[in-house]
């Protein structure tokens, strides 16, 4: 019964004053996060990590600062799409299609609460999934050598790949960009000085927060500009605000179903909370809509996404903290700031650092009852604070963006970069390109040659050490199934699907 | 012209240079087969390849801001510059406060709003950084204090 002794040290951790209010801010900022039309998971993550890395938090108070904000931001866009009808974030895209039709039936309290309540659900699911199942896959992780890295990263590449965005050529090229954006600076083998133009600003490499504040806060406000939410009404009466034992037991199969498949989704690389929400709803739509009512305000067709949506950001950790390589652009983010600390994920990490790793995760279960508090007794403040104009958020998230970027190394060219990737990025995003696969690559870059150059020293040169073993021979197949896949499915499927 | 297609060709140019460079990567020392030189060269054939991809089979085009909006774009590109460049001569007070007159007006915030939300939000976010959260901010080296 190790597990439940790590579990209490853990817990031990997350509730350190420092670390419990830790959490409860994060808590806050990612609800605020996530309900604000325009800003998701990634950007509230990327605007807080350098000013973790800059206040010099501890690296389990830096991690459980993000994770709440992570975990915030999925209670948090449910608010916006049940009484606006404009998702806070991506993975609150399917609560819009039965949360604002309850809301103007008069039922915004009831589906604020039991949103609330599945999103409580599917994220202590998911906990309890990290929980029993992330150290048996560090266990196994363990055989991995350089060969079976290489070809994991591969894999996760090929994940996103397959399954992000129309254009597969454009998610490779993003990826690519981030592997060469990775590939800046000095050469830890050789020492040689790679694309540094002779600046000693780039000697190091080109630095993680000014890439994620460029690609995250930059571009995103840029986008922000374009978007106009014209003739979009806020619901106004709530009505009843808490769910009743009938309402909550219409839902309570349909949320364990979706916790439980979202955290699968969110486990695998590439998909994550947008996927988990939409598979779920229709799932559920599929099972239960005997009468039709899902998509007129049907109280289960809200349930069942915000649990998924939760369940997925959680299972999102687990390739993350047992492998180090992490399958979400959040998670990513994430990972980047591990390596700020000096903390490498991977299967080591819960041996070596125990205290980060279940201090992370019994935060996770206390964020999450934090969270139920704020999300039901106290949504008004939050519902209030949907009326926030752009005018005076939007130079409040370029300046705390500018302050964290500006805190690690205090000059004015990595401001300068720091736009230029944000103008970059925009102009990338407006041609549909993907950004979550760039920040991965970007992370994983490094980790990716290295691993590579070092199977490739012990076999002296011979490209066949990469196919040799069992488990990289299963990550090529698996990668070649990604990339191939889901293009055959678009192709196959019957056809009544592809009209609808 | 497809938006793709001046993509496609600009990562061609860009990736034939990044090999160009990588190429004279050499170590002094060499302890492996594989040089510093070998990955970025790979990475630069397949950038390549998706550039040559982008300028063959180009998508549709993208939906570029036209008229009032681009000029809105091209604005906040020249404000977020600028922000950068006088965040150290001005300080960050002064700099964040202009930053918001700019992009206040942008996000159609009016002139007395805009101005009230400047002079709070310069100040206000360097006591909070810089004095309560121990984040040291430029106060500003064209000023003659300090």
């Amino acid at each position: 019964m190790s597990t439940l002794t790590h579990l209490g040290s853990g817990f031990a951790v997350a509730l350190a004053p420092m670390n419990l209010a830790v959490a409860a801010i994060g808590c806050f900022i990612g609800t605020v996060v996530g309900m604000l039309p325009g800003l998701g998971p990634i950007n509230g993550v990327a605007i807080l990590l350098p000013l973790a890395f800059a206040l010099k938090l501890p690296p389990e108070t830096a991690l459980i600062l993000l994770a709440a904000v992570y975990i915030g931001c999925e209670y948090g866009g449910r608010i916006s799409s049940i009484l606006i009808n404009v998702p806070g974030d991506a993975g609150a895209i399917m609560t819009a299609i039965d949360g604002n039709p309850m809301a103007k039936k008069g039922l915004a309290g009831v589906a604020l609460s039991i949103s609330a309540w599945s999103s409580f659900v599917g994220s202590i699911i998911a906990t309890v999934g990290i929980v029993l199942f992330a150290p048996l896959l560090a266990n196994w992780a363990l055989a991995f050598g350089p060969a079976e890295y290489f070809a994991l990263i591969v894999f996760a590449f090929c994940c996103l790949t397959g399954m992000i965005g129309d254009r597969p050529i454009k998610t490779a090229l993003a990826t690519l960009i981030g592997l060469a954006l990775a590939s800046v600076g000095i050469d830890a083998n050789s020492g040689v000085y790679r694309f540094t133009f002779d600046s000693v600003h780039l000697a190091d490499g080109i630095q993680f927060i000014v890439v994620v504040i460029g690609l995250f806060s930059v571009s995103e406000i840029l986008l922000m500009l374009e978007q106009t939410h014209a003739g979009e009404t806020v619901v106004k009466s709530t009505g009843r605000m808490m769910f009743n034992l009938k309402e909550m037991a219409e839902t309570w199969w349909g949320t364990i179903r979706s916790s439980v498949i979202g955290f699968v989704i969110g486990v695998l690389p590439g998909a994550g909370a947008t996927i988990a929400s939409a598979v779920t709803y229709m799932t559920e739509k599929k099972l239960t809509d005997t009468e039709g009512t899902f998509g007129k305000g049907d109280i289960r067709g809200v349930a069942a996404p915000e649990a998924a949506n939760n369940s997925a950001a959680g299972g999102a950790f687990v390739p993350m903290l047992t492998l180090g390589v992490p399958g979400s652009g959040t998670t990513a983010v994430m990972m980047g700031a591990l390596t700020l600390y000096n903390i490498n994920p991977g299967p080591l990490l819960f041996d070596q650092q125990p205290k980060v790793v279940w201090g992370l995760i019994a935060s996770m279960f206390i964020a999450n009852v934090i969270l139920l508090v704020m999300n039901i007794p106290m949504i008004r403040i939050f519902t209030r604070m949907l009326a926030v104009p752009n005018w005076l958020l939007v130079p409040g998230i370029a300046a705390v963006s500018v302050v964290g970027v500006y805190a690690v190394h205090a000059t004015t060219f990595d401001l300068l970069l720091m736009t230029a990737i944000g103008i970059v990025g925009y102009v990338l995003r407006k041609m549909d390109f993907p950004m979550a696969p760039l920040i991965l690559a970007f992370v994983l870059g490094d980790m990716m040659e290295q691993n590579l150059r070092r199977a490739l020293s012990i076999s002296n040169g011979d490209v066949a050490v990469l196919f040799e073993s069992g488990i990289s021979i299963g990550f090529w197949v698996l990668s070649i199934a990604m990339l191939v896949g889901p293009r055959l499915y678009r192709r196959f499927r019957p056809k009544a699907l592809a009209a609808a | 012209m497809k938006s793709d297609r001046i993509l496609g060709a600009v990562t061609l140019a860009v990736a034939i240079a990044m090999g160009a460079l990588a190429s004279q990567f050499q170590a002094p020392f060499s302890y492996e087969p594989i040089g510093p030189a070998r990955y970025p060269i790979l990475l630069a054939i397949l950038i390549g390849a998706c550039g040559a991809w982008l300028l063959v089979k180009p998508g549709p085009p993208a939906p570029w801001p036209g008229g009032a909006l681009l000029r809105k774009v091209v604005l906040m590109f020249a404000a977020l510059i600028g922000y950068a460049l006088v965040f150290e001569p001005l300080g960050f007070m002064v700099a964040t406060a202009l930053l918001t007159f700019a992009l206040g007006l942008l996000f159609d915030g009016t002139w007395k709003r805009v101005l009230v939300g400047g002079l709070l939000l310069g100040p206000g976010l360097y006591i909070l950084f810089d004095r309560l959260l121990d984040v040291v901010l430029p106060l500003g080296t064209l000023w003659a204090f300090r």
